[in-house]
């Protein structure tokens, strides 16, 4: 027998009916739409917005901010990828557009838009999930140093593996990883652009220099004590390292609660 | 339900508010490579949702599924795992164009597994009683338009080995093209060829 004829007989030979197979379908709909309901990813809102640090592809779930990427840097596909494998993903411009609003609003000095919830689903150890929480309690106006954010999740030695955790973080300028700076006062730094460091920075009051150095202005606060000294102050250099933040200058940290120091006189 | 651009809309916008774009041609002062990188920028494609990408093929699938299995419940159960392992994989799959062959490797792998377990078990498959009222031997030496030739034929393709018997439903049943059958399979697109060829000539040989 030619092989076309058997090819035609083969299809012809037992049809399936569509009918039949849409009524086996529709039987496992049910059973299949439970199990469905046990492995089924929560959602996740993805768009593109322009913002004053370039253009941000923003994924934001339910719970809050899942990931933000600035697109003019590699790695939106990993991102994607990344996305993907926690969420199922739907296109949604208008989400990424109030978020790249509130983003508008924080260049206009309104920082109460950095609160906004976020979601660390993406975040895989429980080191980097406790750094970022204690980085989001880090206020606007204020910087935290490597070694200070190690020292607050509690292994203070580790200021290499919170370097790379802020290298990692998937949600940058929500949770504030532009607020970690060098311990010698330089800004080091930045998954998005040392440009984009210094714009937020800027936006949340540090003036910094060109030579990418904190203003002179700035103060240290301590966060037991809730005393702020000026940098060279006696009593900020026997004070614990790991517990100071650093404040663009006296107001800021007046802001956060503290008051001045009285031997070195900040205010 | 093609991947949704998401940059187009996005480059509208820029064109009405043009922050980026300013922004970084004054900051770097070379619009050439601010071409590519925006340019690059437009490119991300946001892959479908999976019920939407899969919606297309569920027929096919479930006629696979009976093909192999030949039994009704049996296709209905694979149906169901296809489908929840597939969208278990999904994030995984990197490009759309390779779902076809991707859904149908799950399920001819489910088959297989199906296959080996009933072997294990040393039962019979159900179907294969039922038609075993009517002895081989008494089958049509021919085969013809009736009802008899497509039982014999029926028969004949679950004598297949399992790789042949997969790559000829797949490529005369399914219609899938070689390439997409040696995905499936995991093996060439010349053994895929080899193997429906090889089906073919059986059959012909059962004759």
């Amino acid at each position: 027998m030619k092989t076309n004829r058997m090819a035609t007989q083969l299809k012809e030979s037992t049809p399936i009916d569509d009918r039949v197979l849409d009524a086996m379908i529709g039987k496992t709909r049910p059973r299949i739409e439970h199990a469905m309901k046990l492995l089924r990813r929560p959602q996740a809102r993805v768009g593109v917005t322009s913002s004053p640090l370039g253009r941000l592809l923003i994924a934001e779930s339910d719970r809050g901010l899942a990931a933000i990427h600035f697109l003019f840097m590699d790695g939106a596909e990993r991102t994607l990828a990344m996305l993907r494998k926690k969420f199922d993903l739907i296109e949604n411009e208008a989400s990424a557009r109030r978020i790249g609003a509130e983003i508008d609003r924080v260049f206009e000095g309104d920082f109460s838009a950095m609160a906004h919830p976020v979601d660390l689903s993406l975040v895989e150890s429980d080191f980097q999930r406790r750094a970022y929480a204690s980085l989001r309690k880090v206020p606007p106006g204020a910087v935290i140093t490597y070694h200070g954010l190690a020292a607050t999740v509690g292994q203070p030695d580790s200021q290499r593996a919170i370097g790379n955790t802020m290298a990692s973080n998937p949600i940058p300028i929500f949770v504030p990883c532009h607020r970690v700076i060098r311990s010698d006062g330089t800004i080091g730094n930045y998954g998005g652009g040392v440009d984009n460091k210094i714009k937020l920075l800027r936006a949340e009051g540090f003036e910094v220099g060109r030579d990418l150095r904190l203003p002179s202005r700035a103060v240290m606060g301590h966060r037991r004590t809730g005393i702020f000294c000026r940098p060279g102050c006696s009593a900020a250099r026997r004070a614990d390292p790991t517990k100071m933040l650093i404040f663009a200058d006296a107001k800021c940290a007046g802001h956060a609660g503290l008051r001045a120091c009285k031997l070195c006189k900040p205010a | 339900m093609a991947g949704s651009r998401l940059a187009s809309n996005a480059a509208n916008r820029l064109q009405t508010n043009g922050i980026g774009a300013t922004r970084l041609n004054s900051r770097t002062g070379s619009s050439g490579v601010i071409d590519i990188v925006m340019a690059r920028a437009y490119e991300i494609e946001l892959p479908p949702p999976f019920e939407e990408a899969v919606k297309s093929m569920e027929r096919e699938i479930m006629r696979f599924l009976m093909r192999s299995t030949g039994d009704r419940e049996d296709a209905m159960d694979l149906f169901q795992e296809t489908w929840l392992r597939a969208y278990r994989a999904y994030p995984t799959l990197q490009s759309e164009d390779g779902l076809r062959p991707w859904i149908f490797r799950i399920a001819s792998n489910l088959c297989r597994n199906r296959a080996r377990d009933r072997m294990r078990r040393g039962r019979v498959i159900a179907n294969e009683t039922a038609d075993g009222a009517a002895p081989a031997a008494n089958a049509p030496n021919h085969l013809n338009d009736g009802p008899e030739g497509a039982l014999h034929l029926k028969r004949a393709i679950a004598r297949l080995p399992g790789k042949q018997g997969q790559a000829l439903m797949m490529r005369k049943f399914a219609g899938l093209e070689y390439t997409e059958i040696a995905t499936a399979l995991n093996c060439s697109a010349e053994s895929a060829r080899a193997s429906v060829y090889q089906a073919l000539k059986k059959l012909r040989l059962d004759e």
